[in-house]
């Protein structure tokens, strides 16, 4: 008799060989290359949205791009994983944050001098490990129908009083918000930040976990102000025209309110192809990407010389970049604790 | 001599049926338990469960050496944790009352188009979450086309769906078919013997279900209410736009910058599964098992006046579930095509793009399924034919993992893959994509293909032994047609699943590797919600398909 198993080892030993063909196959083609004939991208930035600037640099150099797209969280999160065996030799970012995380860690590599040229210094980092490719501003959104122009107000500040009552929404656990209270928090000390925080939620404000589903509800007057960034709204009047009954305001000049959050490139230290990845760099600095980027996406062109798209908003004097933050995990971290604390995410 | 192929159930007439239905103490109410495994099954089932082992041995080593472990017993830790329980159990009692209803009712009664139903009813399954999600939040508010039809009759919906209720109503929505396809399975592999002796002894069909269905199918319900209650502890997408704190969303909240808060959580989950887990395997084994075996196709309970109001339940469901989301895609899918043709913007979609789109969310999807059903079985037969101790620790590890959220599954095994195994040339393949939606998946099957196993009856087995086929042979023409409707179950559910996975697919696939829902997520994160809808509809129409031709007419060809 044999022994009452013996199919399933033998349907094991089957599976085994299924599996190990299919390994075969499929592992010649991952295989990678290091000759500056292709670079491999991890994009925060949408496929919708970069997809075509890959496009244009590889019709222009010839250099292929590969790329993998996430959230700008998951894709540093897999960038710390993979840590020097990562294949990305760029990382493309929503914003600074992550990216000085990656730096900390020290798995950023220095750019070229041209590339970092291409920005005013408030617009890079300090030690040239980063560069900003576009910006998005914070700013007020507000339902044209229910508030006057006249009526609104200067100051992020102003958001905290009676003629603000259950009026505003605030992205809490939103990536950019978070960005933006980092740097009013570290301008304005924990103690200011954390007041205005509180008052925000003393006076009703309404949490929403999107800067999009915002610009929608205020769009509808389910709630009537929100703190965004000015591009959802410009990209939602591109489809809706105007019927869309929402519209950006800009804080005054210097106000803490508006600030520039400024997506990020930078290149890996371990990249073995660090000469194409500077190419990439000063390709996505270059004044026709730079058009693209604010005529089509709405963002503010970053790269000195192109001007922003006509209907943009003012350009806000103030961008994240221009704070240096020393330890970026710690500071994020002690973010996310005081939002939670303050308990707008329950709203 | 007899060729053994005989013994399979398409020929087993009712007379052969008779003897095992009428001496129910011993061949009606085998169960498992018959001596200690043999060996090459207990190493086959250990390395499967090492495998599935490996995203929650990252989880605790990070968790052990994040130095937050203090955090468990602090507020901030307790509360999502309180609310998580609240939420996985409310929905997994509902969809267990669901998916039960529905199964049974497409199953074993003259329902009307009754194949139409047994397709449409697992397919909510399909929809990724925040696009359901999104769908139902969207048409429920103004300029959503349920609040505006309601408008046009003159009353202003301020109903706004979200927080429990919100997240509890979505995941039933689309969590009830892991309790309805294991249950639909085990209802047409039982004898319909039991519930025509039932109705001759004069139940009505309700008093059949509750005395003869529901202690037959308990284990079953038990096993898909457990897959809910996991499911919904892991789920980002619904609770995250319903605005429903959870575990989950905690750890997903500080995935980057506060790692070892966002590990420690996740052990917290873990450790819920876990007793979860193993409190679902004490009951189940107190549940009644039938042997599969009987004329399966002659049972139809006449629901007589009851036929309306099983209708409406159908409707009830499917609709809300189904189409009402539907309703809603297609509506923007409408909108974005309208506005091309006003000459605003146009719409973004390459259909080649979908097309190749597609294909790849069938194939991996299907490949997935085979490779989870192979690897679960050696699991599933431990489980149905021997009891032992290492079979609940098995179970515990393939089962419990299917509460770590998928994007710790990506990460973990991307940490395995690079550092600490041979297989480091691999990583940004297929075989990792493949084994990371295994892993992640697989305990979807488990159940389903236990409850399989075990409804082979072991004196089929023995007759084909004695008339001399081997044992590749028994298993490929007497336990594998008898286990089909079960394995397909189990491989629909890790089908459906695979379709819809984002994180793993996003993290682990090959560079430039998409599926639909890599598409889908792509339009929705770029706000393009006409192209986003278009894309769901192409994958909810697409898993159709797939649920018709693998799941229900291999279950009915094969059973």
């Amino acid at each position: 008799m044999k022994s009452p198993s013996t199919h399933t080892r033998r349907l094991s030993a089957g599976a085994l060989l299924v599996v190990g063909l299919f390994v075969g196959t499929t592992a010649l083609a991952g295989c990678g290359s290091d000759d500056d004939k292709s670079i491999t991208i991890y994009s925060g930035r949408s496929e919708s949205l970069v997809g075509p600037i890959f496009e244009a640099f590889t019709a222009e150099t010839g250099i292929a791009v590969e790329a993998r797209y996430g959230s700008t969280n998951d894709m540093a999160l897999t960038l710390e994983t993979e840590g020097a065996k990562t294949s990305a030799d760029i990382f493309l970012s929503r914003s600074p944050g992550p990216t000085g995380y990656l730096d900390d860690l020290g798995m950023l590599a220095g750019l070229d001098d041209d590339v970092l040229a291409e920005v005013d210094a408030s617009n890079r980092a300090a030690n040239g490990n980063w560069v900003g490719f576009a910006g998005r501003a914070r700013v007020l959104v507000y339902n044209v129908d229910e508030v006057a122009e006249a009526d609104l107000p200067d100051s992020i500040f102003d958001l905290t009083g009676p003629g603000y009552e259950g009026l505003v929404a605030v992205p809490g656990s939103n990536s950019s918000f978070q960005d933006w209270f980092t740097v009013f928090r570290l301008r304005n000390g924990d103690d200011a930040a954390i007041a205005w925080l509180d008052d925000m939620v003393a006076n009703g404000s309404h949490f929403y976990p999107k800067n999009r589903a915002i610009v929608e509800a205020v769009g509808r007057d389910e709630v009537r102000f929100g703190l965004v960034n000015h591009y959802y709204n410009h990209q939602e009047v591109v489809k809706n025209g105007d019927d869309q009954r929402s519209a950006n305001h800009g804080f005054a000049p210097g106000d803490d309110g508006g600030l520039m959050i400024i997506a990020t490139a930078s290149v890996l230290e371990s990249s073995d192809n660090k000469n194409a990845a500077n190419r990439f760099l000063a390709f996505l600095l270059s004044d026709a990407q730079q058009r693209y980027l604010t005529d089509t996406v709405f963002e503010y062109p970053l790269a000195i010389g192109v001007a922003a798209a006509d209907r943009l908003p003012e350009r806000p004097a103030d961008t994240v970049g221009a704070v240096d933050i020393d330890d970026m995990a710690a500071e994020f971290k002690r973010t996310i604790e005081i939002i939670e604390a303050s308990g707008v995410l329950d709203q | 001599m007899n060729e053994p192929s005989t013994v399979t159930p398409s020929t087993v007439t009712p007379s052969t049926v008779t003897p095992s239905t009428a001496v129910p103490d011993r061949a009606v109410r085998h169960r498992a338990g018959s001596g200690r495994p043999p060996w090459d099954l207990s190493v086959g089932a250990i390395a499967v469960a090492a495998l599935f082992a490996l995203p929650g041995g990252y989880v605790l080593w990070r968790a052990l050496t994040g130095g937050a472990l203090h955090l468990l017993v602090e507020r901030r830790a307790l509360e999502p944790l309180w609310r998580t329980i609240q939420l996985a159990f409310l929905v997994s009692a509902s969809a267990a009352l669901t998916g039960t209803a529905l199964a049974w009712l497409t199953v074993r009664t003259d329902l009307p188009l009754r194949r139409f139903w047994r397709v449409v009813a697992p397919l909510p399954l399909v929809y990724p979450s925040f696009v359901g999600a999104a769908a139902f939040r969207s048409g429920l508010t103004p300029g959503g086309i349920v609040h505006d039809l309601v408008g046009h009759l003159g009353i202003d919906l301020q109903f706004r769906l979200q927080g429990l209720v919100g997240a509890w109503l979505v995941l039933t929505l689309f969590t009830y078919p892991y309790v309805y396809l294991p249950v639909a399975a085990r209802l047409s592999a039982l004898p319909s013997s039991l519930e025509e002796n039932a109705r001759l002894l004069g139940d009505r069909p309700l008093q059949v279900f509750r005395r003869v269905v529901l202690p037959q199918a308990s284990s079953s319900i038990a096993a898909g209410a457990l897959l809910v209650f996991l499911y919904t502890v892991s789920d980002f997408g619904a609770v995250h736009l319903m605005r429903f704190e959870t575990l989950t969303q905690t750890i997903y909240r500080t995935r980057l910058f506060d790692q070892g808060r966002s590990f420690a959580l996740a052990l917290l989950l873990l450790g819920l599964a876990l007793v979860v887990v193993a409190a679902e395997r004490t009951v189940a084994r107190h549940g009644a098992r039938t042997e599969a075996l009987g004329d399966r196709s002659s049972l139809r309970i006449p629901l007589g006046r009851w036929k309306a109001p099983a209708i409406a339940t159908c409707s009830l469901v499917v609709g809300l579930a189904l189409f009402a989301p539907a309703v809603s895609l297609a509506d923007w899918g409408l909108f974005g095509w309208f506005r091309q043709r006003r000459g605003l913007a146009e719409l973004r979609l390459d259909w080649g793009d979908v097309a190749g789109a597609t294909w790849s969310t069938v194939w991996v999807s299907t490949v997935t399924a085979v490779v989870a059903i192979a690897v679960v079985l050696p699991v599933a037969y431990l489980l149905a034919r021997h009891r032992s101790r290492l079979g609940g620790i098995v179970n515990g590890v393939v089962v419990a993992g299917f509460a770590i959220p998928g994007l710790v599954v990506a990460i973990s095994l991307i940490f395995w893959t690079l550092h600490a195994s041979p297989f480091e040339f691999l990583i940004g393949t297929m075989p990792v994509l493949v084994f990371a939606y295994v892993v992640h998946f697989g305990a979807l099957a488990v159940r389903t293909a236990q409850v399989a196993v075990s409804s082979v009856p072991r004196q089929m087995n023995d007759a084909a032994r004695l008339l001399g086929a081997g044992r590749l042979r028994r298993f490929f023409t007497v336990d594998l047609p008898i286990m089909a409707p079960g394995l397909a179950a189990g491989a629909g559910l890790v089908m459906l699943s695979t379709m819809k996975e984002l994180p793993a697919t996003l993290l682990v696939s090959p560079i430039g590797f998409r599926t639909l829902v890599v598409r889908i997520w792509d339009t929705y994160e770029a706000l393009y919600l006409a192209e986003m809808a278009i894309l769901s509809l192409v994958l909810v129409a697409i898993s159709a398909l797939l649920t018709w031709f693998l799941v229900v007419r291999r279950a009915d060809h094969l059973a």
